[in-house]
Formats: structure tokens, sequence, C-alpha cells
């Protein structure tokens, strides 16, 4: 691996690049855009080239020639059919691997530079180009008399270059190696004249003899390469299949495309075990590290420590000026000063390949269940940022989360299961992928969406991506863009019911960073996670659901935090002014796209209401400040967010959701469920309940039933509902509870009935403080037994039952004004459980 | 099915035409396409299927279809452009030998294989072996050198001074006694020939000084240069540098002459500076450092004798970035004209020249080198705007403006501006001229004004050549007059301050949010209390980054 330096303006169409694999061409790995407009190019590389073929300086047999010839052609259809032509093809830009297997390299370099038009220098070597190319001339920045760049070239100047390259070869040395350039490009044009270009050629250099003695097959190629003219000059698929090659093709087994993750057709089809399993055990004697792909090889690298830039600087490639000599004396236009240089490669050291080798070994034997590992378990206990930057933690991660992947859907929840630990971040978009249930054929769906058509939201769309993360070069590049407005409406299009709301394409911009090249796999991402989390939030009229939203989120904070809440309220600092680009964007407004990674690689394990913890533990960390200050100074505050240490606040959301009723969050307007067992890890905490459980009760006389927006906004605590009631206070109809013990905590039932009616009848466990008598005038709790066992249990969470619903909402109101943390009230009230039976009368002596 | 080849006659648009069996009817789909055709296939398929509801069975076979004939036609447009090509060369239409000239030329200007080595210059020389000086023990060294010419020169100047204030007494005296002999024995014109002598002498006498001093500053620069290499090539040469060392620190006590803390030091008027971290970008933030100054604008220009607070440290401080990718550079504002005869421009002239510039030519030769490219520059605008008469020039784009350009094409417009290198300023090493026109003076100029584009242009420049401090004067004035009032100076400063964070945030996006330092220069005069207003302008525009609390129990 080698990274291939040239300097240029930025041309982000190399993503494209990346995403372009076949057996005869050099897989690109990375693009970095360096100080001063430089793009370091990372691609495949091997040692041998065909200029190494060439420096032996003699020919190379006629059968060899064939092969080169035919393997080359694979690898210039298959750019073909996406569009690309080489056109810098030359000896060595022909690779060959450790099998002997042409690969070519720069191919995607004529492409990723507009064809040219991006770059200041000619792309291309002198001697290969094809008289067309020629005549078709260059752009020259400095030229006056051309404004505008050359014509694009066709596939057909490739089949020139490569004729030129089987000459040599055949020959068995380089052609018009001697003359000056332009008397150079004069003799190519020249031939134009000529009858037979490969004997006017052979005569020039010498070799009459050696080509007149090459088989007929191996002439008949070289004619047809070398046709002066374009219309009669094959192009590669034509000479594919052309005759000559009857010899040759047989050996060669078409290309097959790699199933990818998601498509309707079975991805083991075409597996084939080898016979002897031994085999593959006997292979891999060594070299670990080279069975991962190039990808993964690349990015631990990078982890280890490399430095494309520093590389460049040491082999001296990059001779940067000191910039106060370059300062320009003028400038009427914007102009840049590009560094060109051209054609430079350098080593990368190895070094780094020895040091992490030995763990995938250990890795390898032990291969599904990674845990055990002790150095693993020592190293999953530190931060996450330290984990991410660990090149051992993060291959063992990277082959376990690969291998996961690949067995998706099947291995699902045991991708959930190690997401929870952490997602690698080279794997993060399928892992996201895997985590939101996406399935089926989504490249056949993005396909039939129409993206062009114009519809009355593209001007929204054009004003707002060019606002969105522009921090971020990926998305700020002009081909960022284009994705963006495709994937945003491809989502309006085909979501009819649902409107673009700003705030949409902060949403969309994480799925689009992770799935850069696979804008299918983006839109589908975006289009499951939306209905999971944001639910009607995208709805033309979406009031109602925000403001459902808005206050059970003030209720949370009132639930968590009653301290903050009660200063919020009475500054009248109210979720409306500063939570609704929160939650509508899911937090990709306020934070930066690495922030943003980390969050939301644990709010797609939880469910829909974790979110609001998100939110409260926001308000957590903002605090102090918060407390201290007054309406202005919390709006400007909160108009441009300080920064906030996304992992304390995924720690403390966590933390803050698990000592949640899960009905405590219960929306109206929330996604109807669509059957158990959906929620990621949230649902082994809080199990869906299933009605089996109480015998004689149906699930939906105790859950909570929907309120008018109006009064649930006149209740400063949240409700939630007998059945969570029950569940927590370890209440069970004789022993019928069967379900496991996880996710209880402490509760502390308060009745606010009247003494009579309290001892006709209550919860076991639960205390009574009379509504009537609970508190002085002044607001303060009234001393007695039973406030004082509410104070010792302060922190509990406290469910204050009456049958009047009215009262109980008065009375949590006085607790939470008494800084009283996680009341809330059961709904429904009493009567709702007079139906369980769990009722009971106290023995007379308490 | 069939596949049909567009008519010819329009070359850039070809149909498309598919036929295919539904139930027992025969549909022909004809699309028309433009070539070459940019859009992806499958999306323009799922589009036909979509758009004309064509039924599933056919789905693949209309895509292989029409893919082949994307691809086909596209090939044939190729195999036109190529052979038309190749035709002009036979025809003649196309010059060969100028075509292979400038492929020619285009290989060797810009790949390394074919571009002769490049020539070694000596200012990148000299620019490493200074920086590679100036990073070593030899740097005092340097510095008492560059110290001691300076002495020298701003004694010289000091004595012409002298002598043209001599000069002019005698000859005003000269002039009095003429002037009262006016009417008894002289008439008009001899007073007017007395004049014209003094004129004469006056400018003789300048002249003589000018040269002078420029024969002197040559002379220094050479020894200067020349000593830096030879005592750079010592200390190559020899192995044994603690030796050379000693030689170096020997020679200050040397050079170093009685400081004379008299007369000349400057009488500092307390200069105000106030500082301020900010934050800037929405979701990412950069940190950057802002300061608001009241001081003399040249004052970050203006060489002081050492010893007086700081002035070496200072000095030491711009020598050791100036060959670093951390510049500063400062934003003077100038009229139209490419010159150092009047105002600002003279002022900073003459600073400019107290000292000898030992690395980049003299402040005359690179003006002069700018109004050259501002010449060509011009020529080459208008021989465009004559080749495309419809278009207007759109920077800039005034009609009024242009005429003025056509009259006089060796000045520059309002919000364009030049910049000069200086190795011998103060705090210094880049200053920007910028161009700005009365209009500054004026109230209501807006964020379009060609000023503030000329700032956005400046920093941007600041962005690809690593000055990463930029002084601005907030005010886009340099002295303050009458009519800039309080309220004017607030809503300029409020103008300033919101186009710089645009542009900084702007800035972000070129250089991946590079923390840099701008400082807003407020003039001299303006008052204290006007000062502290600004001041608390500055927070509430910029978003002050609040103090981070650091508590116990957040390990991140």
């Amino acid at each position: 691996m080698k990274p291939l330096k040239d300097a240029q303006l930025g041309a982000f169409t190399f993503f494209i690049l990346k995403t372009i694999t076949h057996p005869r061409l050099c897989q690109y790995v990375d693009i970095s855009r360096g100080k001063h407009e430089r793009l370091i190019v990372v691609a495949e590389h091997y040692e041998t080239s065909m200029s190494d073929l060439q420096k032996q300086g003699k020919p190379t047999s006629p059968e060899r020639v064939m092969q080169i010839a035919y393997e080359v052609l694979e690898g210039l259809e298959f750019m073909n059919k996406h569009g690309m032509v080489h056109r810098a093809l030359s000896a060595h830009n022909v690779l060959m691997d450790c099998k002997e297997n042409v690969k070519l390299a720069k191919f995607g370099f004529y492409h990723m530079t507009d064809h040219g038009a991006d770059v200041d220098f000619p792309i291309g070597y002198p001697s290969y180009l094809a008289p067309e190319v020629i005549a078709q001339g260059s752009f020259h920045p400095s030229d006056p008399l051309r404004d505008e760049a050359p014509l694009p070239s066709g596939p057909k100047s490739d089949i020139w270059s490569l004729g030129v390259l089987l000459f040599e070869l055949c020959a068995g040395r380089r052609l018009l190696h001697n003359i000056d350039l332009s008397e150079r490009l004069k003799f190519i044009l020249n031939l134009g004249c000529m009858d037979d270009i490969v004997t006017v050629l052979a005569e020039e250099h010498g070799c009459l003899d050696a080509i007149k003695d090459l088989p007929q097959n191996v002439l008949e190629l070289l004619r047809k390469c070398l046709t002066f003219l374009p219309s009669k000059r094959p192009t590669p698929t034509q000479l594919l299949s052309d005759p000559v090659f009857s010899g040759v093709s047989c050996l060669y087994t078409p290309f097959q495309k790699p199933v990818r993750l998601f498509s309707s057709s079975l991805r083991c089809a075409h597996l084939e075990l080898p016979e002897d399993i031994s085999d593959i055990c006997n292979d891999d004697d060594d070299n670990f590290l080279s069975e991962r792909t190039i990808e993964e090889v690349y990015y631990l690298w990078c982890l280890a420590g490399g430095d494309l830039e520093k590389e460049l600087i040491n082999k001296e490639i990059i001779q940067s000026k000191p910039p106060i000599c370059t300062l320009p004396n003028f400038l009427l236009d914007d102009t840049t000063v590009t560094l060109s240089l051209c054609q430079l490669r350098n080593r990368l050291k190895d070094v780094a390949g020895e040091a992490y080798y030995p763990l995938l070994e250990d890795e390898q034997s032990s291969m599904p269940q990674s845990n055990s590992s002790n150095e693993l378990s020592t190293t999953v206990t530190l931060p996450l940022i330290i984990r991410e930057r660990d090149t051992e933690y993060q291959l063992i991660r990277i082959v376990l989360f690969d291998r996961l992947l690949k067995a998706y859907p099947y291995k699902k929840n045991l991708v959930c299961k190690e997401a929870r630990v952490d997602i690698p971040p080279l794997v993060r978009g399928l892992a996201w992928a895997a985590l939101l249930g996406i399935e089926g054929d989504i490249q056949n769906k993005y396909d039939t969406i129409d993206k062009d058509t114009p519809i009355p939201t593209d001007r929204q769309i054009e004003v707002d991506i060019p606002r969105c993360h522009q921090y971020d070069e990926l998305l700020s590049s002009p081909q960022g863009h284009i994705k963006f407005r495709r994937v945003l409406k491809a989502w309006v299009v085909s979501h009819p019911d649902l409107v673009y709301w700003q705030g949409l394409d902060s949403l969309c911009a994480p799925f689009l960073y992770l799935n850069f090249n696979n804008e299918a796999l983006a839109y589908a991402c975006m289009s499951a996670f939306i209905p999971k989390y944001l639910y009607n939030f995208f709805l033309k009229d979406n009031s109602h659901v925000i403001q459902e939203y808005l206050t059970v989120f003030s209720q949370m904070i009132a639930f968590h935090d009653p301290e903050l809440s009660n200063h919020l309220n009475e500054i009248g600092f109210i979720p409306d002014l500063y939570a609704i680009p929160w939650f509508l964007t899911m937090f990709t407004h306020v934070f930066p796209l690495h922030k943003i990674f980390h969050l939301w690689d644990t709010l797609l394990l939880g469910n829909s209401s974790f979110p609001f913890c998100i939110g409260v533990a926001i308000l957590q960390q903002l605090r102090d400040r918060l407390l201290a200050n007054g309406f202005n100074e919390c709006i400007l505050l909160f108009s441009d967010l300080p920064e906030i240490n996304i992992q304390a606040c995924v720690r403390k959301s966590i933390e803050l959701f698990h000592c949640t009723p899960k009905s405590a969050t219960y929306r109206q307007h929330a996604q109807p469920p669509k059957g158990a067992g959906d929620n990621g890890y949230v649902s082994s905490k809080t199990m869906t309940y299933s009605s089996t459980d109480y015998q004689n009760l149906s699930r939906a006389d105790l859950c909570r039933e929907p309120l008018p927006l109006s009064d649930l906004k006149a209740e400063v605590s949240p409700r939630i509902s007998a059945e969570d009631l029950i569940d927590h206070c370890g209440l069970s109809l004789v022993g019928l509870n069967k379900r496991s013990k996880v996710g209880k905590f402490k509760i502390i039932a308060v009745d606010i009935r009247g003494a009579e009616d309290f001892n006709r009848g209550h919860i076991s466990g639960s205390i009574n403080i009379p509504s009537s008598t609970a508190f002085s005038p002044e607001g303060e709790l009234v001393q007695c037994p039973t406030t004082g066992v509410l104070q010792n249990y302060r922190g509990r969470v406290i469910v204050v039952m009456s049958n009047v619903m009215k009262s109980a909402t008065t009375f949590a109101a006085h607790l939470v004004k008494l800084n009283f943390p996680r009341v809330c009230i059961l709904d429904g009230g009493i009567n709702k459980l007079k139906l369980t039976g769990l009722l009971t009368v106290p023995s007379p002596q308490i | 099915m069939k596949k049909n080849k567009g008519k010819s006659g329009d070359a850039d648009e070809k149909e498309f035409v598919f036929e295919f069996r539904a139930g027992k009817h025969n549909c022909v789909l004809k699309v028309p396409l433009k070539f070459p055709v940019h859009e992806n296939v499958s999306d323009l398929h799922g589009r036909l299927m979509l758009l004309h509801k064509i039924p599933c069975y056919i789905e693949n076979e209309l895509k292989t279809s029409l893919s082949n004939f994307i691809e086909s036609e596209t090939i044939l447009d190729y195999d036109r452009e190529a052979e038309l090509a190749l035709q002009k060369l036979t025809t003649g239409d196309v010059d060969v030998n100028q075509l292979t000239n400038a492929w020619t030329r285009s290989y060797m200007e810009t790949t390394l294989e074919h571009a002769r080595p490049e020539e070694p210059s000596w200012d990148e020389d000299f620019a490493d072996v200074y920086h590679e000086l100036i990073h070593s023990p030899a740097s005092e060294t340097l510095l008492n050198l560059e110290h001691n010419y300076f002495v020298s020169i701003s004694e010289l100047i000091s004595e012409r001074d002298m002598e043209i204030k001599k000069l002019l007494e005698r000859q005003a005296a000269e002039m009095k006694k003429v002037m009262h002999e006016l009417g008894n024995t002289l008439c008009d014109q001899d007073v007017n020939t007395v004049a014209a002598q003094h004129f004469k002498a006056r400018q003789v006498l300048e002249s003589k000084w000018t040269s002078e001093l420029k024969q002197v500053t040559c002379i220094q620069k050479q020894e200067y240069q020349e000593w830096v290499v030879k005592l750079h090539q010592d200390l190559q040469k020899s192995n044994n540098s603690s030796k050379i060392n000693e030689e170096i620190k020997v020679q200050p006590s040397q050079l170093s002459e009685p400081t004379d803390s008299g007369s000349r030091m400057f009488e500092e008027q307390p200069q105000l500076e106030e500082s301020f971290t900010i934050h800037l970008g929405a979701q990412l933030k950069t940190m950057h450092n802002l300061r608001l100054v009241r001081a003399d604008v040249l004052n970050f220009c203006k060489h002081r004798r050492h010893g007086s607070g700081g002035e070496k440290l200072r000095r030491l401080q711009t020598a050791l970035s100036l060959y670093s990718s951390s510049l500063c550079g400062l934003v003077l504002l100038v009229d139209n004209r490419v010159t150092s005869y009047s105002g600002i421009k003279r002022d900073f002239a003459i600073v400019a020249k107290e000292c000898t510039d030992f690395h980049f030519p003299c402040l005359e030769e690179q003006l002069e080198e700018v109004q050259q490219v501002v010449l060509y520059a011009r020529a080459q605008r208008s021989s465009k705007q004559k080749e495309q008469p419809g278009q207007e020039i759109p920077k800039n784009g005034g009609d009024e403006k242009n005429k003025n350009v056509e009259r006089n094409p060796s000045n520059i417009l309002p919000g364009e501006f030049y910049i000069s290198r200086h190795s011998n300023l103060s705090e210094v090493h880049a200053v920007f001229h910028l161009c700005v026109d009365d209009n500054v003076r004026l109230g209501n100029i807006t964020a379009r004004d060609p000023a503030i584009m000329g700032l956005r242009n400046i920093l941007k420049v600041c962005c690809t050549h690593d000055i990463t401090t930029i002084t601005i004067p907030l005010l886009l004035v340099h002295d303050m007059s009458d009519e800039m009032t309080i309220p004017w100076c607030l809503k300029r400063a409020e103008l300033v301050f919101k186009c710089v964070k645009g542009f900084m945030m702007e800035m972000a996006s070129w250089d991946g949010g590079i923390s840099r330092t701008v400082q807003f220069l407020v003039p001299q005069t303006i008052s204290e209390e006007m000062f502290y207003q600004l001041s608390t302008l500055l927070p509430q525009i910029f978003r002050v980054s609040s103090t981070l609390t650091l508590t116990s129990n957040t390990d991140g």
C-alpha cells in the first residue's frame, strides 16, 4: 500500500471511486485534503509493474502478452461500465500483484479531475497518448488562446495506449523514448498517413524481425489496437469478445459482483466451500493482516499513528516553501497557487503491521465470542475516546463486527449486544443499519424513487444544505451537496404524508456521512430512524405531536431534577424555547458530527423515550449555569450551546433512563407498537408486558390512557400506569409474576386519600398522607411520622395516588415545589387498582 | 425491441425508442435523451418506470436496452468528436506545431518527469539559512547586527532631517527678506525666481540624501546577507559547535553600543487593549483570539531602539516567525494610487525605510512591481471584456468606477488590495494595502461595500498563506474626524464586527478551522469611553467562550 500523491483542486468525485472494486483495478482507499488544496490519494499498490518487464530488455512471450492484454481489457471494460476512462495508461500504471495478475493503477485519475479540467497538468503520458487525444489539444491555464478544457476522451483512446504498451512488450523496448517531446507527438499524429502502423513502428525502432515473428493473433491484436481512426478502433468490450482471444478467454471466469449486504438475492448462493477445509488453515501461515480488506488495514494504519502528510514531507515530496515567499503581490481575483507534483509515490512504513499482528491470530482462534480475552476486557473499561484510538482494540472489534454483520440479520441480537460496548467507527454505517433493522433490496427501492423531477420543497432544501454541518469537508463538497439533495428528495417524495421541515437536513447528515458511498443505505437508515424516534414529527401540522413531546419533556425535568425545573419554570424558560431543535433533529443540529455518532450509538439502542433522558442529561450538565442565571442569560446560553461532554451525557442519560418508569414517558402520539421485542436492549430492561402475566386483567386496563393536551400541560409530574406501579412495588398476584427482576427500583406509594378511605383498603407498603392536612399554608410539608418517611426516602420514586386525579396532581406539584425528585402520579388513581384486588386492609395495630 | 438511432439533426438530443408487448398491445416508449448523459442510468430507468407506468415484467429488459443505447451512442459521439479533431489537423485548421508545442509546454511546466530541475533560488536558500540561524544561539547576534544597522540608518536619517531643516530655515529667512523688499527693489518676478531656486536647492539636497540612503541600505543588505550565509557555512563546517557558540556570544558585546536612553525614546500614549477568546461555529466550534486595541496603526510597524520595554523581544518574535507558517499581517487603508507620496502611505514608507529590509526588496521596488501587475491585469481584463461585450465585469460592476479605470488604468479600485512583504517592521510581516474611497467616511456603508469585500478577500489570503494574526482597522479609518460621532462609530464597529465574524466562519471551511488572532484597531484619538463602549459591543456580537468548569466526576 502506498499513497499516491497529487496536488490539485478538490475534486470530490473521488468518493465514487472508492466503491469501484474489481480484481483488475487497484482499490482506492482514501483521500485526504492537506493544507493549500493539496490532495493525497491513498490506493492499493504493488511493487512490480509492466515497466519492470520492459527493463529486462527482452521481448515478453506472446502468450503472456495475450494474457496481459486480456486482463487489462477486463479492467478497462469494467471501468467503462461505470462511465470511466483511464486515459493515463502506461507501463508503470499496469501493475502486477503477487499472483502475476494485472492491476490497473490510477484508473480514477482522469475521472477524479473532471477529465483533467481541475488540474494544471495534462493527464496521460506522451508516448502513450492516442492521436485523437493529442489532436483535441491540451488545456493550459496560462494559455490565453484556449479558455475551455478539451473534450473528454472516450474509452477507445485507452485501446490505443494499450496497443502501444503491448507493442513495447513484444518488442522488448520502449517506444519513441529518445525523441524530443513535441517530435514524439508529431510522430504519433503523422501515423495517420501510414497504412500499416505496426510495421512502421517496428521499422522505426529496428525490431521489424521480432514483430514479424509474432504469432498471428498477437499481430492481429496489435493492429486492432493501433488503429488510427477511433471509429475503426474497437472498444474494450468489443475487443474482449474478439476471436483473437479465443485461446485466452477460456482461462478467465467473468467477474461476479460481490453481493451486497442488503439485496434481494441470496448471499450464500455462490459460496463454495473448498473440498478440504485444511487447505484454508494451511494458507494463513504468518500474515493474518493480509486477509483483512485494504480499508481496514488503512484505517488501522492511521490509528497506529500514520500521517500521510508527514510521510510525504519526510520523503521530500511535499516541498513547502515558507509561506511568506509565496505571498502574491496583487490579488485581483481569488487565484490559487497550486503546487503540482505528479507521479510521485511513496512507501509507507509497514512497521505498524507487525505491532498488532499477534492479536489478530489470538482473535481468530476465539472468533465470535471475543470478550474472553483478558487484555480486551481491560481496554473495555477505558473511555471510549481512548478505545477508538487503540489500534489493537479496534482491530479486534472490527474483525468481530465484520463477522457479525456478515451474518446479519441472523446475528442481529449479537450486534445489538456488542453495540452496547461500543461500535468501531469504521463499520458504524453498517452497524447502525443493523440496529435500525434495515432489510431488503434497498438499492432497488432507492433507484425507483424519482429524485430528479422538481418538487416545491426543492427551494428550501437548496437553502438548507449549504448550512448543514459544513465544517465537514465531505458534507461541504459539491458532491456532498448533490448526495444530500438526492437523499432528502427521495425521502420527501417517498413519504407523501409527511413534509420537509427544516431540521431534516441535519437529521440526514450523520447517515449520509457514514454511508457517503451508499445513498440507498443512507436513505434507508433515515427512513427507518424517523418513524422510530420522530414518529409524525414531520407532519404538515405537527404542533400537537411536538407540544405533547415537549410537555412530557418538561415533566421529565421535574421528575429528575425538581430544583432545576422549578427554577426554569420560574423564569419562564420553557422547553419550547430551546428543545424543539434538539428533538426535531435528535440533537444533530446542536452537536458536531463526532459527538452525534457517540450519542446515537447509544440512542439507537434505546427506545423512543430515550431522547428525553438525553435532554435531561444535557440540562443537568449545564445545571449550575442555568440555576445561576435569569431568562435572558439562559436564552443566550442556549442560542449557542456550550461544549457538552458527550460521554458524560450518554452515561447520565442511561442512568436516567433506568430510573424512569416506562409509562412515565407515555405519549399519545407515539408510534403505535409494532410488536414485541423491537426495542434493542431496552426490551431486556423493560420487557414488554405480556398480558398473561396478570391473569384476569387485560393489559389495556392498567396502561396509561390518553390525556387531552391541555390537561397534560397542567400537570407538573408525569403519570405512571398502574402496571408500572404494580411491577415496581413488587406486588403480584400470588406468585404468578414470572418476569425477571431487572430494572426495579424502590418506590414509595403515597396514598393521599383521607385516613378513612385509606383504612378501607390500600396497597401494601403505601403510606398515607391525607392531602387535606399534608401542607402548611406556607406550602411546607407538615411534620408527622408519615411525612418523615417521605423525607427519609428522598430520591426514591414517589407515586402519588388518590381517587381524585386533581388532588393527586396538586399534591405532586407541591412535592416538586419542595424539590422532591422523582414524583409521579398514578394514572387513573386508586380506582384502577380496585379491580386488581391488590388493595389490602391493614392489621389494626399499625 | 429495436433501437433507433436519433436523427442526426440535433447533436445533443437523441431519442431512445423501446417497443414492448403488453397483452395484445404493441407499445412504444420514446424518450428524448440529452447527450452526453450525466445522470445515473438506474435513476433514469426508475423514473421511466414510474412515469410511464411500465409493467414490471419488462423492467430488466428496459434497463439493458437503455444502458446499451446510451453506451453505444456515447461511443459514437466520442468517435465523432475525436475524428473531427483529427480532421482539423489534416485540413490544416489547427497548426500541428502549435498544438504539439502547447502539449510540450504543459508537460514541461507541470510534470516533474519532464520539467527541468527547479533552479535553486537565492531567496529560498537565504530563507532557509536565516530560518535556521534565527532558531539557533546566533539569533542574538543577528538581532544585534540588525539593530546596529538600524541605528546607523536612523542616525543618517536624523542627520538628513537636520540638514533639511537647516536649509528650510535658511530659505525661510531669505524669503522673508525678499518679501520685505517686495515692491521696493524687487518685483514679483524676483520672488518667483528665489522660490524656484529654493525649491531646486531643496530637491537637490533631498535627492542627494535619498541616493545616499539607498546606497547605504544596499551596502548594508549585501553585507548582511553575505555575513549570514558565511556564518551559516561556518556553523555547518565546524563540528565543534560550542566553540562557535562562544565566538558568537562574544560578538554581541562588541557590537552592542551603549543604549542611549534619552531623547528619542518614544513617549507612548497609553495604549488601550482588551483581549477576548471566542468560539465560532454552530456545531463544531473553533477557538480564536480577538483583541481590541487603541493605537496608531504605525505602532505595529515602527522600529524602536532596543532597551525600550520589550522591544527586542518583540523584534525577536517577528524574526523567528518570518519564515514560519504563522505570519502577522496588517491592513492599511490607502487611496487608489499605488504610490507612497501622501498621507498614511507616506508615513508608512518613512517607517519602512527607517530600517533596511535585509530579506525583501525595498518598498519602492515592491510597489513598482505591483504597479506593473495592475497595468497588466487591467489590460487583460479589458481585452477579455471586449471579447465578450455582452458581459459586464461582475466585480465592483459600477459603471462610474469602470470609467474611472479607463481614465487611469494604473489606479486600483476600492476593495482591491496589494500586499507588500517586510522583514524590518516591528510586529508585521505582510501589509495589505486595501484601497478605500471616501464612502467609508460616510455612515451608510453596507456589508456589500467594496471595502468590506476587500476584507473578506484579505482574510482569504490569510487562509491560503498562513497568516495567523491579522490587524484590521475596526472603523475602516485611520484618523478620526468631526463627522465620526459616537453613534457613527458604534454603527461602523458593529458592521465590521459582524462581517468579520461571518468571514471567519467562512474561513473555517477553507482551512479546516485553524485558530487565529484578529486584532481590531481603533484610532489613537478615540476617547477612552468610546473604547470601552466598543469593548462591550464585541462580546455581544462574538460569542465569548465561557470558562470551562472542570468537575471531578466528569471523567471523559
